[in-house]
This record gives structure tokens, C-alpha cells and sequence, in this order.
């Protein structure tokens, strides 16, 4: 963050993605445009319209008596503080935010379906995880962090919040390290209700297609290690790029409905690129929000062209091949936006095959783009008309 | 703090007590005794909330809207346009997510709501006043067991403090519910005094409220929050806080100066005796007075932010609100008010699990008296 205190740069990444567990594994899938929505293994779906998802594959690790949640956000989390090279005096005062929606929910729902149905459960493992905080206080036990600790709950802006506020943290001196990410598993709740507001496409999504229907649902976690820039390069780090700007806003218009003329969306993408100290110019790719469904692509596209102008930038959707990773999301994508900082690579989206005349950008159909990249953008929008926007530059 | 962030506003919908600062006031300087159930009433909540709200929203955010409502009047703030919204909550909308659950599993997918399932997200509280109000800054929900409130207002003291905002409105909610109750049990937590209800501040710079002839009631003079190393819901052993040492720090003072608290004992006995533990290692003991309002008005998140506009009155007064816990051989419940030494106190508050939150907050700014 430049415009107020210290400048924030990322020094450590880790991910665990429908792709696997590893950084290595999630851009390898990205960059060559596989698409990891597939049936859906982990719940019952009979009855329903929609039954593909984005899961993690097996052998995620970690013990089988936290939750499903916990284990994603613990493995991605430490692979993080691994890579930034911090040991355990360096973490003991780091920060740690996490975004988080479902919590432990996977596994309260089998203990609450099994008890409605006149089954004697125990609740003990599984409650210990019902609430979203579950995840910080089991990365802070397990991974030695004893600094600021929060939860934010942003909806599927949850995971790009987590890095905004940790980067607070660290532009205001209040820490010189944060851990920062979204983590979540496949729900019931989640998989049903979306279901219900008839949002998914039975299909794979295909966000900006002319003929898109609707949002694929997903999982995983995503940390990123947040430093001062000083302290990073002081200690040798290797920084991967500079959080340098950031914009939080709300609608205040509809709880499930964007605003009509993507105000609040303007007006977080415009923070973002003032708290930078950046001009629209200087953007060259974001990593866009586009969830796949009729709506929130149209009002994404029309932002876009309001603050970077008629194809002023690529634009691609992550979630045309990992799905909609809810809390996770929002670290995801971050990465990936990251990661196509580093190798000068545009991911792509998939299942873009009829361009959509009210999406007046060049939307990087089906295979990723070599691209030269000196900041991008990552857009997160949920719920409650909750908008957040990151922006990285390349370090300098 | 670089600018210290006032409060200008409150608001509060609880069991006992619903108003703004002045009913608040009124009820510290003449408290009632402690009382062991703490439900808002329906006929109350509904008289705060008009008809079509009350049927596009869950009774949760009903809680966190009325109290939005109530703090706005107090501080006589209109324009809420550049306000942010910062919400804490222990089990957001649990409500909601049993009712939604439930229709499954009753019908199957027929039984579905989809109007319910916002608020199955805990951010719907936040959603449903955000829109209500028209704050249009940041909005953000902040989970936490025991400290949601008093983690609200630290953020967005912090956010006032860095410049981030102006005007941030910030505190708690949460809804009694029997399954929450139960969980809590299983977590080994089931002898909290549990009880519902909101409270919201209104914070802002100094220069804003003086600015626009607003009144503060107190100003918060340091915030911090960090983690204390224990087993997720348990009860730590270590006893140094660096989040009270950060918080004194960062108002200037000393730990001597600080000689009363308001605490989060809730009556989950492991926990409070940690927390006491902590207060004694980083403050004096021997000068140091206790107080926790659960058993007046139960324990949720609200009640840390009414615990720091608690605190502005007895840091102006000099009397503390100290209720008995009653459940001894006379079941004594009556609720003493304590004389302290006037001027900044804390606001203490820490959780299963080890997330910890200390406030310093003071009086009225002596410039603006």
C-alpha cells in the first residue's frame, strides 16, 4: 500500500486447489486451461438440477478429525509460511486473517442430518468446527502464529477481504508479517442453496459466454504471506509482488443482486488503483470475478468498461475451471493473478466459446496468453453486494 | 492511536435495556439486578422494525438493523453514504441455517428456501443493515467466539484511527438459539450466561464530529488484538497479553494507570479465570476493580460493544458496574456500583482459542466537554 504507510509485498504462497495440493499443481492446471469441474463425489445429489463441482482430489493430508475445511486451509496455509522461509520466531508475532464462509459445516451437516433422522451421533468433533473462526484458531495452535488473529466472513469475497485487511495490518505497522487466505470445503448448505436460487449450470460454467447459465460451485484454500517490504528485503526474501493497492466497498442495493449499474464494483476497482497510486493505463489484466451466471458477468463487464474503458484489458474467470471456491475464492484468484505477474502468462477461461457482445473485452478464450504484465487485478463480489479489489504490481 | 476515533452514537437491543446512550446512561447509573434469562422481546423487536422489514429479514439482523437505527439518532447522523460497517457475531444466523437445513430434510429439494439462504452466509446481518442504512463503505463480518463486539470496534477504531474511513458504525449481534445453547455445551462452554441482542457505536474522527457539532460520549484511546497460543476452544495457560501491553501502549499510558476493566466473564469458569489471570499479570492487581456486565444482560456479541460505551460512562463518572453473579447460597444478584478513579479504563475480552481484545477507552475528549 503506498498512498498510507509501509508498502506490502508478498513473500510466500501456498494453495490447495481442484487441482491438488501445491502452487505448482494450481497453475500447471490454470495456465493450461484443464477444467477440474467434474460430478460432485463428497455429497448425496440426487433430485437436484446441478450435480458438477469443482473438488479437491484426494490425499489433501492433515488429521481426519478436523474438518474437511481445516485440513485445506492447515495444508495451504503452512506450505505459505513455508515458502516465505519464516521460522518459528518470525511467525510467533506474525498477523493471521482468514476468510472464511462455511467453516466446518461439511461435516455439522452429517451429524445434524444423522440426529434429524433419529440417528444417535456425537457432536463433539464436528461442533468443534461449526463456526467459520474454526480455521484461525487451529492455524494459529498448529503454525505458531500469536499475532492479530481475525475471521472475516465477506461471502465469496471473504478470501480477497482476508488479504485487505491483513495488508491494513502491515501498512500500519501494527505487524511487519501476515498470513492471509480464504479456505472452504463443499457444503450441503451451499451446494443446496445455490440449487435452489436455480444460480448453477448443470454443465461446467461459462463465465462471459453468450450462452452461459449459471456458476459451478468448488473448494480449496489459498494463503499468501504478507510482508513489509523493508523486512522482506532485509532478510533476503524472495517477493513475488507487491500488494499495492486495495478497494473494499458495498452496494447497499440487494442481498443476492449486484448493483444494476455496478457502482459499488467501480467503486472498489477505483480504490484499488488510488490506494496504488495507479491510472486505469497501468492495469493490464483482471482476473475477474465472473461467476458464469447472466448477471453478475453483464454488470462485472459494464464496470469494467466504466474504469479501464472498452477492451482496455484482458479479462479471465479462474472459476471456468476451478468453480466458484466460495471464501477460497477470493485467495485463489489472488494467486492467480499473482502467479500470472510472475510468468507473464494471462490464464484463460474456458468454455468460452460464443463471445458475448455485452462483454467488450478480450476475455482470453481457451488457451492462456503470453502477456506482458507490470500490475493486474483481482475482483471478488458476493453476497450482501460485498465488493473487493486487489491490486498487485510486479516488484520492484 | 494516530487520531483517536470518538463515539458520537449508541444504540442498544437487548433483553433488558433498548435505546440509545441516554437509556443506556440512565440504566448504568441505576442498574438492576442480575437476571438469568436474557431474550429480546418479540413485541419489542417488531415495535423497531417496520412491517416489510420485518418480513425480508431474519430476526438476527433484525437485532443488528434496530441498533443501527437507534446509534444513528443518537449521534444524529444522516449521511451515512461514506460510513463503513464492521460487525461482529459469535453464530451469525444459525437460525437460519437450521430453518434452511430443515426443509431438506423434510421434503428434499422441493423444501428449499431460496430467500433463506442468504442468510445462511453470516455477512447476511451485515447485508440486510448495510442496505437498510445505505453505508456503502466497507462492510465487513468478523466471527468470533466471546469478542466479536469489543474486535468490531477495535477495526474500526483502527480503520478511523489510519484514516481509512471517517465514520465507521461497529458492534455485535447474536440470537439466543436452543441449538447454539447445545453446541456451546458440547464445547464445553455450557455454563456461559448466554443471552441476544445488538449494540452498534457510532465512531468517528475527532475532527468529523466536531465538524458536523456532533457530541462524543468517549473516545477510544487504544486498541489491539492479538493471539494467545491454546488448543482451538481451549483455555490457555499462558497469562502475558501483548494485546493489553499494545493497547496501553499505544494511549500513552502506563499499566498503573489503568484500575478497573470491564471484562468478558461470562460464566464459563475456566475461561474467566484465565482472563482474570491475564488482567492480574499485566495490570496491578492490588488496585485493580473487575466488572462484567453478562449477568445483566447475557452474554453475546453485542455486549462487548455496549461494554466499551459502558466504559466511556464510567470513565466520566467514576462508578463501575459491578453485578453479582448470583447461583450462591443466598443467590445474591444484586448489582453494585463501585466507586473508581475517573479517566481511561479497559475494555478486556478474550476467547476459547485465544483470540484476545483489549480497549482503552476514555470520557468525553476534554476540548469538546
Amino acid at each position: 500500500m503506498t498512498r498510507r504507510g509501509r508498502r506490502v509485498v508478498v513473500t510466500g504462497l501456498g494453495a490447495v486447489s481442484p487441482f491438488g495440493a501445491g502452487v505448482k499443481a494450481f497453475w500447471q492446471g490454470i495456465s493450461a486451461g484443464v477444467c477440474a469441474i467434474r460430478p460432485i463425489t463428497l455429497i448425496e445429489t440426487d433430485g437436484f438440477r446441478a450435480r458438477v463441482a469443482a473438488e479437491v482430489p484426494d490425499g489433501i493430508g492433515g488429521s481426519t478429525r478436523r474438518s474437511r475445511a481445516d485440513r485445506l486451509a492447515l495444508t495451504a496455509a503452512r506450505a505459505a509460511l513455508d515458502d516465505a522461509g519464516l521460522g518459528p520466531a518470525e511467525r510467533r508475532d506474525a498477523g493471521l486473517v482468514v476468510g472464511a464462509v462455511g467453516g466446518g459445516m461439511l461435516e455439522v451437516e452429517g451429524w445434524y442430518w444423522a440426529r434429524q433422522r433419529g440417528r444417535s451421533v456425537a457432536g463433539g468433533g464436528a461442533l468443534r468446527a461449526i463456526l467459520p473462526a474454526s480455521h484461525a484458531d487451529m492455524l494459529a495452535w498448529r503454525l505458531g502464529l500469536d499475532g492479530p488473529r481475525e475471521t472475516v466472513v465477506a461471502a465469496c469475497s471473504s478470501g480477497a477481504a482476508s488479504l485487505a485487511l491483513a495488508a491494513e495490518l502491515v501498512a500500519d505497522g501494527v505487524v511487519t508479517t501476515a498470513v492471509a487466505g480464504g479456505a472452504d470445503a463443499l457444503t450441503r448448505v451451499c451446494f443446496m442453496g445455490f440449487n435452489a436460487l436455480k444460480l448453477l449450470d448443470p454443465a461446467p460454467c461459462r463465465p462471459f459466454d453468450r450462452e452461459r447459465r449459471g456458476m459451478s460451485i468448488g473448494e480449496g484454500a489459498a494463503f499468501l504471506v504478507l510482508e513489509d517490504r523493508e523486512t522482506a528485503r532485509a532478510r533476503g526474501a524472495v517477493i513475488y509482488a507487491e500488494l499495492a493497492g486495495y478497494g473494499m466497498t458495498t452496494d447497499a442495493f440487494h442481498v443476492t443482486s449486484p448493483h444494476p449499474g455496478g457502482d459499488g464494483m467501480v467503486r472498489a476497482m477505483r480504490a484499488a488503483l488510488e490506494t496504488a497510486g495507479a491510472v486505469p493505463a497501468d492495469v493490464a489484466y483482471v482476473n475477474a470475478h465472473g461467476t458464469g451466471t447472466p448477471h453478475n458477468d453483464r454488470i462485472e463487464a459494464q464496470a469494467l468498461r466504466t474504469v479501464f474503458g472498452e477492451g482496455g484489458v484482458l479479462v479471465s474467470s479462474t472459476k471456468s475451471m476451478i468453480g466458484h471456491t466460495m471464501a477460497a475464492a477470493g485467495s485463489l484468484e489472488a494467486l492467480a493473478t499473482v502467479l500470472a505477474l510472475i510468468h507473464d502468462v494471462v490464464p484463460p477461461t474456458v468454455h468460452l466459446d460464443t463471445p458475448d457482445p455485452e462483454v467488450p473485452f478480450d476475455c482470453v478464450p481457451g488457451v492462456a496468453r503470453v502477456a506482458t504484465l507490470s500490475a493486474a487485478i483481482s475482483n471478488s463480489f458476493g453476497f450482501g453486494g460485498q465488493n473487493v479489489t486487489l491490486l498487485f504490481r510486479r516488484p520492484c | 492511536m494516530l487520531r483517536p476515533a470518538v463515539v458520537t452514537g449508541v444504540g442498544v437491543v437487548s433483553a433488558r435495556l433498548v435505546g440509545d446512550g441516554q437509556a443506556l446512561r440512565r440504566f448504568l447509573a441505576a442498574p438492576p439486578a442480575a437476571s438469568p434469562r436474557h431474550v429480546v422481546d418479540g413485541a419489542v423487536l417488531a415495535g423497531l422494525i417496520d412491517g416489510a422489514e420485518a418480513r425480508r429479514t431474519s430476526r438476527v439482523s433484525q437485532l443488528a438493523l434496530a441498533a443501527t437505527r437507534l446509534a444513528l439518532a443518537d449521534a444524529r447522523l444522516d449521511d451515512t453514504g461514506a460510513a463503513g460497517f464492521i460487525l461482529g457475531t459469535e453464530h451469525g444466523d444459525l437460525h437460519s441455517t437450521i430453518e434452511f437445513a430443515d426443509g431438506y430434510l423434510r421434503t428434499g429439494p422441493t423444501g428449499l428456501s431460496p430467500l433463506l439462504f442468504p442468510n445462511t452466509v453470516m455477512n447476511t446481518m451485515a447485508a440486510a443493515t448495510t442496505i437498510a442504512v445505505q453505508a456503502r463503505q466497507l462492510a465487513l463480518t468478523l466471527n468470533v467466539r466471546t469478542v466479536g463486539g469489543e474486535l468490531a470496534i477495535a477495526r474500526a477504531a483502527r480503520a478511523v484511527a489510519s484514516g481509512r474511513v471517517e465514520v465507521a458504525l461497529a458492534g455485535g449481534v447474536d440470537q439466543h438459539d436452543p441449538l447454539v445453547a447445545e453446541i456451546l455445551g458440547e464445547l464445553g462452554a455450557g455454563s456461559e450466561v448466554r443471552g441476544e441482542g445488538a449494540t452498534l457505536l457510532v465512531l468517528e474522527s475527532l475532527d468529523h464530529a466536531c465538524a458536523r457539532g456532533a457530541s462524543p460520549a468517549g473516545e477510544i484511546l487504544g486498541a489491539a488484538w492479538r493471539g494467545l497460543r491454546t488448543r482451538p476452544h481451549g483455555v490457555g495457560r499462558r497469562v502475558e497479553s501483548t494485546a493489553i501491553a499494545a493497547a496501553l501502549e499505544e494511549a500513552g499510558l502506563e499499566s498503573g494507570a489503568v484500575t478497573w476493566v470491564y471484562t468478558s466473564a461470562s460464566g464459563d469458569r475456566a475461561r474467566d479465570a484465565w482472563e482474570e489471570a491475564l488482567l492480574g499479570r499485566a495490570l496491578d492487581p492490588q488496585r485493580l476493580a473487575l466488572a462484567s456486565l453478562a449477568p445483566l444482560l447475557g452474554q453475546h456479541a453485542g455486549l462487548g460493544a455496549l461494554r466499551v460505551a459502558a466504559a466511556m460512562w464510567t470513565a466520566a463518572s467514576g462508578l463501575l458496574v459491578q453485578p453479582a453473579w448470583g447461583g450462591g447460597a443466598a443467590d445474591d444478584r444484586t448489582t453494585a456500583l463501585v466507586p473508581v478513579a475517573p479517566g481511561p479504563g479497559l475494555v478486556h475480552g478474550v476467547a476459547r482459542g485465544g483470540t484476545h481484545v483489549a480497549l482503552v477507552v476514555g470520557g468525553p475528549p476534554g476540548d469538546v466537554q
